[in-house]
């Protein structure tokens, strides 16, 4: 074990609303090693996505401490946090979020440009060719289908080299088929980096290629349970 | 972020077609001021060249003494080039009839006139050509008047003083001419040089020097600085502006026109360009989520959308000049035949006023909505409905005074831009409320209409509040519009109104009691006349009250009389000083162009009554129920003020200081006065005219209303090209505003098509919703027209107020077409993409 990467402290979500406070997420505890594979798993409204957002620091929880990669990001403002997300963090989207205006290409170095690498260009082909797509380098997203959009939002998570993986629901626009395809191109960029995977989803296959399930019911986190082998 | 990451990112946005409307709108806001301050500027310039003519110089230094030789010096080391001009009155006769005549001497050294030309005919009254030459040394040129007046003839021999001198030409025009009634003798020109022959030059002796000057405006400045201090008492330093009233108001007013007009463009150009950067705002809000949440961090954003805004404004500024360049080269030559014939060169202001332009829109209109990105939550990559909070009040409130700022520093004109901001805010809440209640009203309109209409009202009522938004902007697009249109109605009917067609282009004075009704005749079987003769006494103003007036006058305090000449007459407003000697007449009724604006006019049966010109009372301190004693001819007559007038000195028409009633000055002799339009052609006239009257003078007026009418028709030319720009500049904010509701139609477009809406029905209510846009806006705009023109014409431009009942049906007719059109050229493309690809969009 290398040790705990993402850690949660009594962390409390709760949003007003007309009819007052609405809960959402209630005393979640949890803490993840380095390496991990993790799945959050939950009805719809149960609360995953929220986690998540708070785990990876794009949102604030009401109450409690959220410690990332050596952070105590709840108590970091907005641009310490995106310093933190731009050095540890990647994410994949159940809605690909590509930036429609750029090519393939050009969305895989985006991060890789953002932390003013020298080499983004190679180092974004090495990751497309890595998933396949090094014939649609110059197509932008409207001109890719579901699966090979996902495929560029996989090679862009791991081009910035994150030691998070967060992925909230990455085949929920996809087909049968092509949604394993892309969990299968995930699992395995996830093991040759070493990278730790957080994975929002509702369906139980995806989340049974985890190590670990965290269960969530109406905001709370039921007792953790290994995956079956 | 570094630049070269905001290049990239800004050449991609440009690629993507994302920068191209922000660029399109910069580019025409700074395309269009520049185009407009280079041709005002140059088209200023001319006009005043043009005017400079009526100086005969660019400045002059009018003194009653001879100018000192330092002047000169100092000049000429400043590269300005002088000339040399000596007025005054002396004898002119002929030996060989023995007839003489005093005539208006002016001698003049060589480079006479520095501006415009003289013109000689080869007969008296006949067409003059133009001339570059002078007379030689002893000779002559004379005014037509007198050649009957003393029986010569080109070729024969006058007299001035003890000189003789050769008539070489008829003088028929001299640029500086001037109307003024003290030099109503007819011209004598002659050289500089020749005047110590005639020693007509005694102590004593009535003399005007005048010195004039011409060269560059920076040089004419340092000059003037240079003398300043020893101008006062002895000289006078004129300018085009203050040796010509008439010329200074309808250039005053030109240039408040066309600085409206290019307030107006600018800001019309910053809404388009505002309107643009919302729009390039919206559609990054998912692209900077995206970026956040790949560790872009809030300030990167900022620094990072700010540097693409930045490289946009070079670009837009720098290809804007270029633009602005040739559009102006396109202006003037599409105005070739109308224009000088060569412009002068413009000075560096109108890039400056460019580049700023370009720089103060970006800041001020593009930055704010751009701003607002720093603000972007990184959960909108999960949550999409999360959008930045509006900017801050400061925000806002730094792009409101950025804006003014440059309206201010642009127009140079502090209340103009008060009243056009004042008006605007105003518009722009009265606006939004009428639109809210056009929409309900449509709204309920559609409920029984077909079903075009219905999906049309009813979309405009679901997006009520952009709606409401796009009607504010509509409206005050078309709005400025009508007001460009009815200001430029009423300056230039106005401008006409004061020079109409056949003015009285000639001056009849000393018409003896006797001779009224014979010159009477003469003139209406000759040219037509029905005019009113005018009694005419010489008198000043003894004592007021019973008091000195001299006396009384140093009691009040009194303005000084400015040193060198005083105007009176026909448009000359001088500055009274109360003992001068001033033209008395006496009348029954009230004359045209005059008003009382305190008291009233006299019965028939009034005691010795006395009216005065308002400007004139109020100088002295007169007033009604004042008791003037005048002194005319060395006779008392005592006179009470019952009232004062409103004269309209621009009217070319006699007018008077002082009015008495008709019984006052019973007794003494008086002469007469009138004033008649003669046509050019029919000039030969006047010879007969004053053969037959001697002793009766007539003052030709018709180059000074020629050169008038001239500069009026091309400021009005001028008016008429800013009312086109102006028109683009709206166009622009109307395709922005289109392009910028585009992204919020294109998924209901979409659904509807995928639904099974026909591309007729689509486009027929997307047509009719523009439609009802565009006329709702043109009621908004036409309610906001009166009101702001009524303000601008009281309060900035002085002229009549009234209701514009032909605009009203214009406003909403051109907003639904012009809405309508640019809607549905700007939408058609939504309506031909296939609703998946919409979809997908989306």
């Amino acid at each position: 074990m290398s040790g705990c990467i993402l850690r949660a402290t009594a962390v409390v979500k709760r949003v007003p609303t007309t009819e007052g406070d609405l809960t959402i997420l209630e005393g979640i505890d949890l803490a993840v090693d380095a390496g991990a594979q993790v799945a959050v798993v939950g009805e719809s409204g149960s609360g995953k996505t929220t986690l998540l957002s708070i785990l990876a620091g794009l949102d604030l929880p009401t109450s409690g401490d959220v410690w990332l990669d050596g952070d105590e990001i709840t108590a970091l403002d907005e641009e310490q946090r995106a310093r933190v997300r731009a050095r540890s963090v990647g994410f994949v989207f159940q809605s690909f979020q590509l930036i429609d205006s750029l090519t393939a290409l050009e969305n895989v170095m985006l991060p890789l440009e953002l932390r003013g690498q020298r080499q983004a260009r190679e180092d974004a082909l090495g990751f497309l060719e890595r998933v396949g797509l090094s014939a649609r380098t110059t197509h932008y997203p409207l001109q890719l289908s579901g699966g090979e959009q996902q495929r560029v939002a996989i090679a862009r998570a791991f081009a910035s080299g994150p030691k998070v993986l967060f992925a909230d629901e990455p085949t929920g626009n996809l087909d049968t088929a092509t949604g394993g395809k892309v969990a299968d191109l995930l699992f395995e960029l996830n093991r040759e980096a070493g990278t730790t995977l957080m994975l929002v989803t509702h369906d139980a296959a995806l989340a049974g290629r985890c190590a670990e399930v965290i269960t969530l019911d109406a905001g709370r986190m039921q007792a953790p349970r290994e995956a079956a082998p | 972020m570094s630049l070269s990451l905001a290049l990239r990112l800004a050449l991609r946005d440009w690629r993507a077609g994302e920068l191209r409307l922000l660029l399109a709108a910069l580019l025409l806001a700074v395309g269009a001021v520049t185009a407009v301050s280079l041709f005002v500027d140059r088209l200023q310039r001319a006009l005043v060249a043009e005017s400079a003519t009526l100086l005969g110089a660019d400045r002059v230094i009018d003194a009653s003494r001879a100018v000192p030789q330092r002047f000169r010096d100092l000049a000429a080391a400043r590269g300005l080039v002088v000339a040399d001009v000596v007025r005054f009155p002396s004898m002119a006769s002929s030996d060989a009839t023995g007839r003489s005549r005093l005539a208006s001497v002016k001698a003049v050294t060589p480079g006479y006139p520095l501006r415009g030309t003289l013109r000689v005919a080869d007969e008296p009254f006949g067409r003059g050509q133009r001339t570059d030459g002078l007379p030689a040394r002893g000779e002559v040129w004379l005014d037509s008047r007198l050649f009957p007046a003393l029986g010569v003839k080109v070729g024969d021999a006058v007299a001035v003083g003890y000189a003789e001198f050769t008539v070489a030409a008829v003088l028929a025009s001299e640029p500086d001419r001037g109307g003024g009634f003290l030099e109503f003798a007819p011209r004598l020109l002659m050289r500089a040089e020749d005047i110590p022959a005639t020693r007509v030059i005694q102590p004593g002796s009535r003399i005007r020097y005048r010195l004039q000057v011409a060269g560059s405006a920076d040089g004419l400045d340092s000059f003037h600085d240079a003398i300043r201090n020893e101008l006062a008492p002895s000289y006078r330093w004129r300018d085009v502006r203050s040796a010509n009233a008439r010329i200074d108001n309808a250039l005053e007013r030109a240039e408040s026109f066309l600085l409206l007009g290019g307030l107006l463009t600018v800001l019309l150009a910053g809404v388009a360009v505002a309107l643009s950067a919302r729009r390039y705002a919206r559609r990054h809000y998912d692209h900077v989520a995206v970026l956040k949440t790949l560790g872009a961090t809030p300030r990167e954003v900022q620094w990072g959308y700010t540097l693409v805004l930045l490289i946009i404004g070079v670009a837009g500024a720098l290809a804007g000049l270029i633009l602005g360049g040739l559009a102006h080269l396109g202006i003037i030559a599409a105005l070739h035949g109308f224009l000088p014939v060569s412009l002068p060169l413009p000075g560096a202001r109108p890039i400056w006023v460019g580049l700023m332009t370009g720089f103060i829109c970006v800041l001020a209109f593009g930055l704010p909505p751009l701003l607002a990105l720093r603000g972007v939550s990184p959960m909108r990559v999960i949550r999409r409905d999360l959008a930045p909070s509006a900017a801050s009040a400061m925000t806002y409130g730094s792009a409101a005074a950025g804006g003014l700022a440059l309206l201010v520093w642009y127009s140079g004109n502090a209340s103009l831009t008060a009243w056009a901001l004042a008006g605007a805010t105003v518009t722009v809440s009265v606006f939004a409320g009428l639109a809210l209640l056009l929409l309900r009203g449509g709204r309920a309109l559609g409920m029984q209409a077909g079903s075009v209409w219905r999906l049309a009202l009813a979309g405009l009522h679901r997006r009520h509040r952009e709606n409401v938004g796009q009607i504010v902007i509509f409206g005050v697009a078309v709005m400025l519009l009508l007001i460009m249109l009815l200001v430029r109605t009423a300056l230039v009917d106005e401008w006409q109104a004061r020079i109409p067609e056949h003015a009285p282009n000639h001056f009849v004075l000393n018409v003896a009691p006797a001779e009224v009704a014979p010159v009477e005749a003469l003139l209406k079987a000759r040219a037509g006349y029905d005019g009113r003769m005018f009694p005419m006494i010489r008198g000043r103003i003894a004592a007021v009250n019973g008091v000195d007036a001299g006396a009384w006058q140093r009691q009040r305090r009194e303005p000084h009389d400015q040193p060198g000449e005083p105007r009176d007459g026909p448009g000359g407003r001088g500055r009274p000083g109360i003992r001068r000697e001033r033209n008395l007449t006496f009348l029954a009724d009230l004359p045209d162009n005059n008003v009382v604006v305190e008291g009233k006019w006299w019965s028939a049966s009034a005691a010795p009554s006395a009216s005065l010109e308002q400007d004139y009372a109020a100088a002295l301190g007169l007033a009604p129920g004042d008791s003037l004693t005048f002194d005319v001819g060395g006779l008392p007559l005592t006179a009470t003020v019952t009232n004062t007038r409103r004269v309209d000195w621009d009217s070319l028409q006699p007018n008077f200081f002082i009015i008495l009633s008709p019984g006052a000055l019973d007794g003494q002799a008086a002469t007469y006065m009138t004033s008649f339009y003669l046509p050019p052609e029919r000039r030969p006239f006047l010879n007969e005219l004053l053969s037959r009257h001697p002793t009766v003078s007539v003052i030709d007026v018709e180059q000074i209303i020629a050169h008038l009418r001239r500069i009026i028709v091309r400021v009005a030319q001028a008016v008429e090209l800013m009312l086109a720009l102006v028109l683009c500049a709206g166009l622009l904010v109307l395709i922005a505003s289109i392009q910028s509701s585009r992204d919020s139609r294109l998924k209901e477009l979409a659904l509807l098509r995928a639904l099974g809406g026909t591309r007729r029905l689509i486009t027929g209510a997307l047509v009719a919703e523009f439609a009802a846009l565009g006329a709702f806006a043109g009621i908004v705009a036409v309610v906001g027209a009166e009101i702001t023109t009524f303000t601008l014409n009281r309060f900035v431009f002085e002229l009549p107020t009234s209701l514009h009942p032909d605009i009203w049906p214009v406003g909403p007719l051109f907003g639904l077409l012009m809405v309508a059109a640019v809607g549905y050229l700007g939408t058609r493309r939504l309506v031909r993409t296939p609703p998946a690809t919409a979809l997908r969009e989306v």
